[in-house]
């Protein structure tokens, strides 16, 4: 029976990956067509549908990682996908006049490049059982480049739509109410803007940990 | 006697070891460490003693009033390894709950007294004060300052010291749901509940305090003033239902305060509150349950609520 589930999972995760994974080539391979021929203006209307399509499937990993399909604390994986859905959805969608920004090509190749690493690193270890140690490399390698830009691009994205944040209501809710709440998504997003001066660091120092593991394993084996 | 320090990773931490008279308490090996380390003041030092390969479970800790020599291997009271842990900089816990009350104490009149919602961009002078949020104002400030108080005169600690870094953590949480909760009771947009709803909160929320510093008062009595911690079964008052009335008082309380003021930043505080409590409770729970298993001449732990009956 365990071994029944263990290969059902094991298909699940290799079928999730490698989908996500041709999304996100899909992201790249428009992002460069649109740059080629039109410039940095075109990239978001290009690739906004794969991009929203990858981006926001994984919040499944958010609930992989809850009940224990996957290893990856959900500390690490929370503020991740947290900010890139933030950055997809709270700002991008919603504030088109972000959308010509040049930080949305440098974010959009970021990501789409991280991604795709990322994805055929793990569909490959479970549609293979193990995976090229080039591949491994370019994983624990390539975010030490590939998190700072994709930093940036995130938090200047945010930073140019606070003014259009604070002229338009959207997603606000005012007092007086006899609950006595209110949500302010101008300060929300400062509030994020926030988040990411402890968070960055987090996040990168937790990849220096993983990366040290991995290549220290590569060398043993 | 001969005493070799050792880290977690087997690197000797006194070079050479510590000598010490064989009737030494492990206390004395503490300021023996400290005066060859300088910078390992007692408080910070953690001792256990080596773990046997394949044996399960937590290290044994060395407990200051101890003899050395009673943790040494039958037959071998000359030399004894003991491995240490370096726990950080260390605070007294009285040190680090008035630093995390102060700030509450101090924030919440704040918005109460002096005019920052123009800050926010909210007109700010021609505001009326409702009564409710003026007793809210009273009961908040009575709270933190009994906590203090409490901590100075009535807690006895099972640890003198806590991290450092938990000042840093603890005032966090403590001053930005204060803050959050104070913005939204003194709010210029403030909108009152009835008046009977908030006589009864805070006439709830009362008396949940005084019977939470009753609480507090039987959970001293049952440590002696010069003990180093140690468990007792709580009795009496509502111990005899409730492992830990002292939290159920806690949360009660604070729904009082959320009944009277209806804000959504007080009723979250609370939904957090309680869940660090339970973890909390749960853990003494267990730990009581453990100890006084009915076995050896030890009693039984009775059957009781874990933190909040009826539920759990």
């Amino acid at each position: 029976m365990a071994s029944f589930f263990s290969t059902v999972k094991r298909i699940y995760l290799a079928i999730y990956n490698w989908a996500v994974f041709t999304g996100w080539i899909q992201v790249l391979i428009f992002a460069i067509k649109a740059l080629n021929e039109s410039g940095p203006a075109a990239v978001y209307d290009a690739v906004e549908k794969p991009l929203q399509l990858a981006q926001t499937a994984a919040i499944l990993e958010i609930i992989h990682g809850l009940i224990g399909l996957v290893r990856s604390p959900v500390s690490a994986t929370l503020p991740q996908i947290g900010s890139r859905l933030f950055v997809t959805w709270g700002i991008l969608h919603s504030f088109p006049e972000t959308r010509t920004h040049i930080l949305v090509s440098s974010l959009v190749i970021s990501w789409s490049l991280t991604e795709i690493i990322r994805y055929s690193f793990f569909g490959m270890k479970e549609a293979l059982g193990f995976t090229p140690s080039w591949l491994l490399w370019l994983r624990y390698s390539t975010f030490l480049l590939l998190y700072p830009t994709g930093i940036t691009s995130e938090v200047g994205l945010i930073y140019i739509a606070l003014p259009y944040i604070k002229a338009s209501d959207k997603f606000c809710f005012r007092m007086p109410n006899k609950w006595n709440f209110s949500f302010d998504y101008y300060f929300a997003s400062l509030a994020v803007l926030g988040i990411y001066v402890p968070g960055s660091p987090h996040m990168y120092t937790y990849m220096l940990g993983q990366r040290k593991k991995a290549l220290s394993k590569l060398k043993a084996a | 006697m001969k005493v070799t320090l050792v880290s977690r990773s087997g690197r000797e931490v006194v070079r050479g070891g510590i000598e010490l008279s064989d009737s030494a308490t492990v206390k004395d090996l503490q300021e023996a460490i400290h005066a060859k380390t300088k910078k390992y003041y007692p408080s910070r030092q953690r001792l256990t003693l080596p773990t046997k390969a394949g044996v399960s479970g937590k290290p044994v800790a060395l407990s200051p009033k101890s003899k050395v020599s009673d943790y040494c291997e039958k037959g071998n009271s000359d030399n004894l390894t003991v491995v240490f842990k370096d726990l950080g900089p260390q605070v007294l816990y009285s040190t680090l709950f008035f630093f995390e009350y102060l700030g509450p104490l101090v924030i919440y009149p704040l918005f109460y007294y002096l005019p920052l919602y123009k800050y926010f961009g909210y007109d700010d002078t021609n505001r009326t004060i409702h009564p409710v949020q003026t007793y809210a104002m009273y009961y908040w400030c009575l709270h933190y300052s009994k906590r203090i108080l409490e901590t100075f005169f009535i807690h006895r600690f099972s640890h003198a010291t806590s991290p450092l870094s938990n000042v840093f953590r603890n005032c966090l949480y403590y001053w930005t749901f204060g803050a959050y909760i104070a913005y939204y009771v003194n709010h210029p947009l403030y909108t009152p509940v009835s008046e009977t709803q908030w006589k009864i909160g805070f006439a709830f929320g009362l008396l949940c305090q005084v019977s939470n510093l009753h609480c507090h008062i039987i959970l001293r009595n049952l440590r002696s003033p010069s003990g180093n911690g140690g468990y007792q079964i709580p009795k009496g008052f509502l111990f005899n239902i409730v492992t830990c009335a002292n939290y159920t008082t806690e949360i009660y309380q604070w729904l009082g305060f959320n009944i009277a003021t209806q804000t959504v930043a007080g009723y979250v505080f609370l939904v957090v509150a309680t869940a660090i409590m339970t973890n909390w409770a749960m853990g003494k729970h267990r730990r009581l349950r453990k100890l006084f298993d009915g076995k050896d001449g030890r009693p039984k732990y009775p059957r009781r609520w874990v933190i909040l009956p009826p539920f759990f």
